[in-house]
C-alpha cells in the first residue's frame, strides 16, 4: 500500500517537474524560432536591395544626417501604434505602399512631392542614393514587421498590487510587529484595502465586453469632423438607412466617390487618403472598416426605430461626431444605458398616428394625470422589445 | 363525456409510462456529460462536477482576460439601389419540384433567401404554402448537392462535359440512333420549348414524363370518357357532398394547398354561416384526409373498386344505363347513393386509386350526379401529373433491347422509385451515353457518365403553368452556390442553340403570354409586372364552364370479389411526398400529421391485427422481404397493413441515407398502371426491435377535455352544443390578482379547429422563422424536440373505426401565466402586449417554468445544437446556417425557449405603422404559422380592437380556452370542432357503415 502510494508521489512529482521545464523552456522556443524567423526574411530581403536596414532606420529617427534644418521623418510618420489621428502616413503605410514598387518611384515620392504641404516639409531633405535605399530597406522591413505594439497600462495593476502589500503590512503589523497599538486601525485599513480592491475588481468586471471609448485606427484615415462640421454634410447623407433600415450602414465606396471624384485632395491629409478610396473604387475592392459601434448577438436595435420613428438626434447616442477625427463610441452601450433613456424619454404620442390604439394613455394625457408619455409607458422596457 | 385517447396503449392500460421511466435516468445523467462520450450509462459524479467546475472558473478566467476580436464592417462597394442591409426583400418565385407546385414569395436577407412565404395574388395558392414548399429553402444550402460537372464520377468542368457530350448526341443522331429524355412532369412552357428545341436538333430524341406516383390510371379514363387526356380541377369549395376513395387531397393528392384551402372554405361556420360540406372518406390507410372526414370507412384498398362499382349500379339503374358485373359491396351505399342524388350538381366523387377502370366508373357516377362543370372543371385542367406507366415500361423494353443509344435524366430517379430497378440499372449498360441532371446526388445520377448538376430552385429562371391558363415566373433569388448550370442552359447549348434559357423565357412571355392578355399596353412592362407578382393568369374568357362530352361506350369488366388474404398498401407521407425531399431534416423531423412518428416509415397494422399476432410497437416483422417494425394505427382497414413510400434512400446525404427502408420495389404495373398495394402477404416476427421515434404520447394532457366538438345539427339548436363548460368556466372567474389591463395592443390567436387539417405547415414554417434546431432520432425519442408548434392528435371511439381531432398547440401567451412566477431568475415575464417572454440571456435553466405550464409548450436546450458534430444536421454547418433568421437568437445549451408569437414579425410590422405614420392594420401582423396555414385555421390580431377577426372569433359561442378552469387566461382560443353528421353522442354509424 505504502510502496504504492509513494510510487505514485513520485510519478506526480516527476510529472510537476517535467511540466514546469517544459513551460520554462516553451517561451525560448517560441520566441527563438520567432528571432530567426525574423533574421530569415531581413536576410532574404537584404539579398533583394542593397540598403542596411540599421543604417535606414537611424536615418528615419534622425540619428544620421538628413540635411540642414531637415525634418526628422519619425517626427511625422509613426513608428509605434498610437490611439490619435496622425494626418501623415505611418512608417508601415509608407512601407507598405513602397514595398512592391520600385526604388525610383519612393526616391521620387521623397524628394520630389506632389502635394504641396510635402514640397514644403520635405524641401530641405538632402538625402543621397544610398541613404534613399537603407531607408527604403528599413521601411520595407516595417511593412513586415508592422508597428510597435503600444505597452500595456499597468495602472490597476499596480494599485491593485500596492493595495494587497498594504494589506499585507497590515496584518504582520497586527500579528507580529506590533508597531501600531490600536488594533483598530489595522481594522480600517485592512478593510479601507480590501473594499478598494472589490471596487477595482467589480469595476473592470462591469467593464468586460463593453468598449466605451473605443476609437480603433481605421484603415483609411477618415475624419469626421472635416466631413460633418467643416464641411457640414448631414449625417443622413453617408448613413441614410438609418432613418428607415435596420443598419445605420456604412457608406459603399459609390457614396464617398460622389464627391471624391471631384475631391482629390484634402486640407490636411493631402492626397495620400483620398487615394486609397479612388483605389477601392477603381480595384474593385471594398474598404475594410473597423467596426467600432457593435452590439452583442442577442440584441436587436433597429436604427429606423429610434432615428426614423422616435426622431431622435444622431448626437444622442453617438456623441458630438462633429467634433471627432477619429470616430469613437462615447456611451458603454450597456442595458443600463438603454434602460434609462427608455425610461424618460418621451414618445412622439400625438404626432404619430400609429399611437391611436392606446385610448387610456390619451385619456390620461388628455385630463393631465400624466404630463408625458415615456418609452416605458408603451413596453418600451419589455424584455422582448430588444431580446428575441 | 365521450373518451379520447392518444394511443392504443393509452386506451388499453390508461397514461403510457413506461417511455418516461426509460428516459427518467437520461434526464438526471444530461446534466453534466461534458466529458462523457457515452453519456446515459454513466451517473453524475462529484467528481465531474467539480471537473465541470474546474474547467469553467479556467475557461472563464481565460475569456475575461482576452480581448474582444476587431470586427470589420464591409460596406458595398455599389450598393445596388434596392437593397438596404439589414432590411428583408421579397422576390416572387415559383416552387414546382416534380410533385408539389406553389407560388412564392421568397425573403431575402441581405443577398441570401431565408423563408419561403406564400404568394397572395396567386389565384391556386392564394398565399399557403405546404410543408415541403416551406422546407425547400433549406435544400438550397444542402452540403449534399452537387459542386460542378463530373464525368463518371470525377470532377470535371463545363467545357469538357459540353465537348464531350455534344460528340457523343452528334454520333448517335448520325448513325440514326434515338435518344431518351427521362424528365418528371413538366409543366413550364418555356422548357417544354426547350425540349423541343433538343428534339428538333436530335430528331431521335423520345420525352418520356414519368411520375413514381403516377395518375396515368386517371389520364388513361378522361381519354376514354371524354377524350380529354387531362385531370380536371376539382373544386372542393363547391362540393356541399363530398365522397372520397383513398383520394388524400388534403395532404398528397394533386395539388393538397389549394384543395385545402378550397375544403376549408366550405367547412367554416363564421359570419352567420349555418351550412358547411359533408365530407366522406373510403380509406385503408388514416390519412390527413381521413381524420379530418365527418365520416371515414376503414375498408380494403381492393374493395374500394366495388364500392364504387356498386355506387355506380345503383345511379345506372335509375338512368337506365348498363349495369357492371360486381359483387355485393360490404358497405351498404344506398343511403350514400341517395344523399348524392340529392346534392346533384353539388356533390363531387373522386377516387385515389391508378385504375382505369375504377376512375372510369368514378367519372360516370360524376357524370351521373351532373358535377362536371360545377365541382369539376375541364375548362382548367391541371397540369402537374402528365406521366403514362406505360411509356416508361416501353422505355425500358427498348433500353433492354439496345434501341436507345443515348439517356437524359432530368428531375427522375427510377434507380430509387421505379419497381424494378435493378432490370433498369442492368439494361442501362446498354446506352453508351447516360446524362443526369440531377441537382444532388440520388441513386440514378451516381451510375451515370456525366452530372451536368442543374441549379437549385432558387437560382433559377423559369416558368410554370399548373394549372390551365394561370402562369407563374420563378426567378433565381441568390447568385448560384456551386459551379452549376440550369438544366435548359444546358440542353440548349447541347442542342447547339446560343440562346440563354433566361433570353428564351423572357421572349416567349414577351411574345406569346402577352398576346393573352390586355392590362399592359407594352411586352417590357408586361415582363417586368409579371416578375413582380409572380404570376399571371389569362383572363376569363366570359364562358360558362360546361360539362364536357361522355363518349365512352361503359363497357365495363366484369369485377371479382376480394380475396380474404392480407393487403400491404402503399402511401406517401405529407412530409416527405415520394422520396425527393428526403435528405431534408427539417422535413425527416415533421411528425407524421397522424402517428406522430419522425425519422422512418414503419408498417401500419390495426390494433385488432396487432393482438392477433402477438404485435407491439417496434417489433421488426418481415413482409414482401422487407424487414419493417410495426405500428400499431388506429384505423387501419382491417385485412390491410400499410407502409409509406420515399424512405430508405441511398448516397444521398447525410440525413436520408439509411432512415427507413425503400418501399419503391413493392410496386407492381398492372394493366398499363402502377399499382400502389399487394394482396396476399404474410407477416411474420423477427424477433427483432428497431426503435421509432414516436412523438404521440408526448405532451399528453392527462385526459382532460381539451378539444371539444359537436354535431352539425347540435350547433344549429345551440351554437354553445359542446362548450358548455365555458359558460361554467366564465362564471367561475374569481381572482386575487387584479386584473390584467392592456392599453394598446394585447396579441391574441383564435383557432378553428373546423379547419385545421394537421397538415404539418405551421410546424416547419415555424422552425425556419424561429431557427429552430434539428435534434435526431435519437433525441425526439426522449421527448427533447424542438418545435415550438405541435399538433396534437386525439382519437375517439372505436380503435378500429376512431374519429379523429386535431389540435394546435403552442406557447397560449396566458395573461395569469404559471410559467412567470415561477422562475427565480425573471426570465420569463409578461410583456404589457400580452406576450409572455422569455430572455434568453437571462435564463439559467432551472426548468421551472415547464413544470408549471400546464400546456408542455416549452422547450429545454438540453445541447448546444449549433456547430455541434452529435446533432450533425443542417446547424452545424456553415452552409446549413446561412438559412439562419438573423432577427431570431440562436439559443444557447441550457435554456428554455417557446412559441413568441413571432414577436420579431410584431415588432416589424409595428415598426412600419410609426414609420408610415398609421394606425396598424388587423391582420397585417402574421406569424408564420398563421402566414402559411393553407386552411386559415390560425388567426393571428389584436384583442383590443373589438373589430378584429381575431375578437369576433373570441367572441363566438364556440369559443374556448385549454383548461380555462385553472384561470390561466389564455391569450390562444379554440373554436369547437363542428361535425357534419346527425348527432356526436348518439349512434349514427347505420347509414353508411359495415352492413
Amino acid at each position: 500500500m505504502n510502496n504504492c502510494f509513494v510510487d505514485q508521489f513520485r510519478k506526480q512529482t516527476f510529472r510537476v517537474v517535467m511540466l514546469v521545464l517544459f513551460l520554462m523552456y516553451l517561451p525560448v522556443g517560441v520566441f527563438g524560432s520567432f528571432s530567426n524567423k525574423k533574421e530569415g526574411k531581413s536576410e532574404g530581403s537584404k539579398k533583394e536591395l542593397t540598403g542596411d536596414v540599421k543604417r535606414g532606420q537611424k536615418i528615419f529617427f534622425g540619428l544620421a544626417e538628413l540635411g540642414e534644418g531637415a525634418p526628422v521623418c519619425a517626427n511625422c510618420h509613426n513608428t509605434t501604434e498610437i490611439d490619435s489621428l496622425n494626418w501623415y502616413p505611418s512608417s508601415y503605410e509608407i512601407g507598405s505602399k513602397f514595398k512592391k514598387k520600385g526604388l525610383m518611384a519612393f526616391k521620387k515620392a521623397v524628394l520630389s512631392p506632389s502635394t504641396p504641404t510635402m514640397k514644403k516639409v520635405h524641401a530641405k531633405l538632402t538625402l543621397t542614393d544610398q541613404d534613399v535605399t537603407d531607408v527604403k530597406a528599413y521601411l520595407d522591413q516595417v511593412a513586415v514587421d508592422g508597428l510597435t505594439p503600444k505597452k500595456p497600462v499597468v495602472k490597476n495593476a499596480l494599485l491593485m498590487i500596492s493595495l494587497t502589500i498594504i494589506i499585507i503590512i497590515a496584518l504582520v503589523d497586527a500579528f507580529f510587529t506590533w508597531k501600531v497599538k490600536f488594533k483598530i486601525i489595522h481594522l480600517v485599513v485592512i478593510l479601507l484595502a480590501v473594499a478598494g480592491q472589490v471596487k477595482l475588481v467589480s469595476h473592470a468586471a462591469i467593464a468586460l465586453g463593453r468598449s466605451k471609448d473605443y476609437s480603433p485606427d481605421q484603415p483609411i484615415k477618415f475624419s469626421h469632423k472635416v466631413h460633418a462640421n467643416q464641411n457640414q454634410i448631414d449625417c443622413l447623407y453617408c448613413h441614410p438607412s438609418a432613418e428607415y433600415g435596420k443598419n445605420a450602414g456604412i457608406p459603399s465606396v459609390n457614396v464617398c466617390m460622389n464627391c471624391h471624384i471631384l475631391v482629390a485632395e484634402g486640407q490636411i491629409s493631402g492626397k495620400y487618403e483620398i487615394d486609397k478610396v479612388k483605389a477601392a473604387y477603381t480595384n474593385k475592392k471594398p474598404i475594410e472598416w473597423i467596426r467600432v459601434h457593435n452590439l452583442p448577438d442577442h440584441v436587436y436595435f433597429n436604427h429606423s426605430q429610434h432615428v426614423g420613428a422616435g426622431k431622435l438626434d444622431c448626437t444622442e447616442c453617438h456623441g458630438d461626431v462633429k467634433d471627432m477625427h477619429l470616430i469613437k463610441q462615447v456611451e458603454d452601450l450597456s442595458m443600463g444605458w438603454c434602460i434609462n433613456c427608455h425610461r424618460t424619454k418621451e414618445v412622439r404620442f400625438t404626432d404619430n398616428k400609429y399611437y391611436g390604439d392606446y385610448k387610456q394613455l390619451h385619456e390620461d394625457l388628455k385630463s393631465g394625470k400624466i404630463k408625458k408619455v415615456t418609452v416605458e409607458d408603451i413596453g418600451g422596457t419589455d424584455c422582448m422589445k430588444c431580446h428575441y | 363525456m365521450k373518451k379520447y385517447w392518444k394511443s392504443p396503449e393509452e386506451l388499453k392500460y390508461g397514461l403510457n409510462l413506461n417511455q418516461e421511466e426509460e428516459f427518467e435516468m437520461d434526464h438526471k445523467n444530461a446534466v453534466i456529460d461534458l466529458f462523457e462520450k457515452d453519456i446515459p450509462e454513466k451517473t453524475t459524479s462529484r467528481r465531474n462536477f467539480l471537473k465541470l467546475m474546474g474547467f469553467s472558473i479556467t475557461a472563464a478566467s481565460v475569456v475575461a482576460s482576452c480581448k474582444r476580436p476587431v470586427q470589420k464592417a464591409i460596406p458595398y462597394l455599389i450598393k445596388p439601389e434596392e437593397v438596404t442591409p439589414g432590411n428583408a426583400l421579397y422576390y416572387a418565385s415559383t416552387y414546382f419540384d416534380g410533385t408539389e407546385y406553389g407560388s412564392i414569395l421568397v425573403k431575402s436577407r441581405d443577398g441570401r433567401p431565408i423563408k419561403i412565404e406564400g404568394n397572395k395574388l396567386s389565384g391556386i395558392s392564394a398565399g399557403k404554402t405546404s410543408a415541403r414548399v416551406q422546407a425547400s429553402v433549406l435544400s438550397l444550402y444542402d452540403e449534399a448537392r452537387y459542386k460542378g460537372p463530373m464525368i463518371s464520377g470525377v470532377e470535371s468542368d463545363w467545357d469538357k462535359v459540353d465537348a464531350e457530350i455534344i460528340t457523343k448526341l452528334a454520333a448517335i443522331r448520325k448513325k440514326g440512333g434515338k435518344i431518351a429524355l427521362l424528365t418528371g412532369t413538366v409543366i413550364s412552357p418555356s422548357t417544354i420549348k426547350v425540349i423541343e428545341s433538343f428534339r428538333e436538333s436530335y430528331p431521335g430524341t423520345e420525352w418520356i414524363q414519368y411520375d413514381p406516383v403516377s395518375f396515368a390510371g386517371m389520364l388513361i379514363a378522361n381519354k376514354k370518357s371524354f377524350g380529354l387526356q387531362q385531370i380536371p380541377n376539382y373544386r372542393f369549395d363547391r362540393a356541399d357532398l363530398i365522397v372520397s376513395f383513398s383520394a388524400d387531397f388534403l395532404g398528397t393528392w394533386l395539388i393538397p394547398v389549394p384543395f385545402t384551402k378550397d375544403y376549408a372554405k366550405n367547412r367554416k361556420l363564421d359570419n352567420g354561416k349555418r351550412n358547411m360540406s359533408k365530407h366522406i372518406q373510403f380509406e385503408s390507410v388514416l390519412t390527413v384526409t381521413g381524420s379530418s372526414a365527418d365520416k371515414r370507412i376503414p375498408v380494403k384498398l381492393s374493395e374500394e373498386k366495388i364500392i364504387v362499382a356498386n355506387i355506380y349500379n345503383l345511379l345506372a339503374k335509375k338512368a337506365g344505363a348498363s349495369l357492371v358485373k360486381v359483387p355485393k359491396s360490404k358497405v351498404n351505399v344506398h343511403a350514400l347513393v341517395k344523399e348524392l342524388e340529392a346534392h346533384k350538381g353539388k356533390s363531387l366523387v373522386v377516387s385515389g386509386a391508378n385504375d382505369v377502370e375504377t376512375q372510369l366508373l368514378v367519372n360516370r357516377i360524376n357524370y351521373f350526379l351532373k358535377n362536371y362543370g360545377k365541382t369539376i372543371d375541364f375548362n382548367k385542367p391541371l397540369n402537374i401529373r402528365k406521366g403514362l406507366d406505360a411509356d416508361m415500361e416501353n422505355l425500358i423494353s427498348e433500353i433492354e433491347n439496345g434501341k436507345i443509344d443515348g439517356i437524359v435524366f432530368y428531375n427522375v430517379n427510377p434507380l430509387y422509385n421505379y419497381s424494378d430497378k435493378d432490370r433498369f440499372e442492368n439494361s442501362l449498360d446498354k446506352v453508351s451515353l447516360q446524362v443526369s441532371l440531377s441537382t444532388s446526388p440520388d441513386e440514378t445520377s451516381l451510375m451515370v457518365d456525366y452530372n451536368c448538376p442543374d441549379h437549385h430552385y432558387l437560382e433559377s429562371w423559369n416558368d410554370a403553368e399548373p394549372v390551365k391558363g394561370s402562369f407563374s415566373l420563378a426567378q433565381p433569388v441568390t447568385h448560384p452556390l456551386f459551379n452549376t448550370r440550369q438544366a435548359q442552359d444546358s440542353l440548349l447549348k447541347w442542342s447547339g442553340n446560343d440562346l440563354k434559357y433566361h433570353d428564351l423565357l423572357q421572349q416567349n412571355w414577351e411574345e406569346k403570354l402577352f398576346q393573352l392578355q390586355d392590362r399592359e399596353s407594352d411586352s417590357k412592362k408586361f415582363w417586368i409586372r409579371s416578375l413582380q407578382d409572380g404570376v399571371f393568369t389569362v383572363s376569363p374568357s366570359g364562358g360558362t364552364e360546361n360539362s364536357p362530352e361522355w363518349i365512352f361506350n361503359n363497357d365495363f369488366s366484369e369485377i371479382s370479389s376480394v380475396s380474404e388474404g392480407l393487403e400491404l398498401v402503399l402511401y406517401e407521407t405529407v412530409a416527405l411526398g415520394d422520396g425527393r425531399n428526403a435528405n431534408n431534416p427539417w422535413l425527416q423531423e415533421l411528425p407524421d400529421p397522424v402517428s406522430k412518428a419522425c425519422w422512418d416509415n414503419y408498417l401500419n397494422v390495426s390494433p385488432a391485427f396487432a393482438e392477433k399476432n402477438e404485435l407491439q410497437n417496434e417489433d421488426v416483422v418481415e413482409i414482401a422481404g422487407l424487414k419493417v417494425p410495426v405500428f400499431i394505427q388506429p384505423g387501419q382497414a382491417e385485412g390491410t397493413v400499410s407502409l409509406a413510400l420515399g424512405y430508405g434512400r441511398d448516397n444521398t446525404g447525410k440525413v436520408a441515407n439509411k432512415t427507413g427502408v425503400n418501399a419503391w420495389p413493392l410496386v407492381t404495373v398492372k394493366d398499363e398502371t402502377r399499382q400502389y398495394s399487394i394482396g396476399e402477404v404474410k407477416v411474420s416476427k423477427t424477433g427483432k426491435k428497431h426503435t421509432l421515434a414516436l412523438t404521440q404520447t408526448h405532451h399528453s394532457m392527462e385526459g382532460r377535455p381539451i378539444v371539444r366538438e359537436t354535431s352539425l345539427e347540435e350547433y344549429l339548436e345551440n351554437p354553445a352544443a359542446g362548450n358548455e363548460s365555458h359558460a361554467e368556466a366564465e362564471k367561475n372567474k374569481v381572482s386575487l390578482y387584479k386584473d390584467v389591463k392592456f392599453d394598446g395592443h394585447h396579441w391574441g390567436m383564435a383557432i378553428d379547429l373546423n379547419s385545421c387539417t394537421s397538415c404539418g405547415a405551421c410546424i416547419i414554417a415555424c422552425q425556419a422563422e424561429n431557427n429552430i434546431p434539428v435534434i435526431g432520432k435519437k433525441e425526439v425519442r426522449k421527448r427533447r424536440i424542438m418545435h415550438w408548434i405541435r399538433i396534437d392528435r386525439y382519437y375517439s371511439e372505436d380503435p378500429e373505426q376512431p374519429m379523429v381531432l386535431n389540435q394546435p398547440v403552442m406557447c397560449q401567451h396566458c395573461d395569469n401565466a404559471p410559467c412567470e412566477n415561477v422562475c427565480p431568475v425573471s426570465a420569463t415575464m409578461h410583456s404589457n402586449e400580452g406576450l409572455n417572454q422569455v430572455a434568453y440571456n437571462r435564463c439559467i435553466g432551472t426548468k421551472y417554468c415547464i413544470n408549471n405550464c400546464p400546456y408542455r409548450v416549452r422547450r429545454f436546450n438540453w445541447y448546444k445544437y449549433v456547430e455541434n458534430d452529435k446533432f450533425d444536421y443542417n446547424q452545424n454547418s456553415d452552409l446549413g446556417r446561412l438559412v439562419l433568421n438573423p432577427d431570431v437568437v440562436v439559443r444557447e445549451r441550457g435554456v428554455v425557449e417557446k412559441c413568441t408569437f413571432c414577436v420579431q414579425r410584431i415588432q416589424e410590422k409595428k415598426l412600419n405603422a410609426k414609420l408610415e405614420n398609421r394606425p396598424l392594420k388587423d391582420g397585417e401582423i402574421e406569424p408564420a404559422c398563421v402566414q402559411t396555414c393553407p386552411s386559415d385555421a390560425l388567426v393571428f390580431g389584436d384583442l383590443s380592437d373589438p373589430d378584429s377577426k381575431v375578437s369576433r372569433m373570441f367572441k363566438s359561442e364556440r369559443n374556448y380556452h385549454l383548461l380555462e378552469d385553472l384561470h390561466t387566461l389564455p391569450s390562444v382560443g379554440y373554436l369547437t370542432k363542428v361535425r357534419n353528421v346527425e348527432k356526436t353522442h348518439g349512434e349514427d354509424k347505420k347509414d353508411v357503415g359495415h352492413a
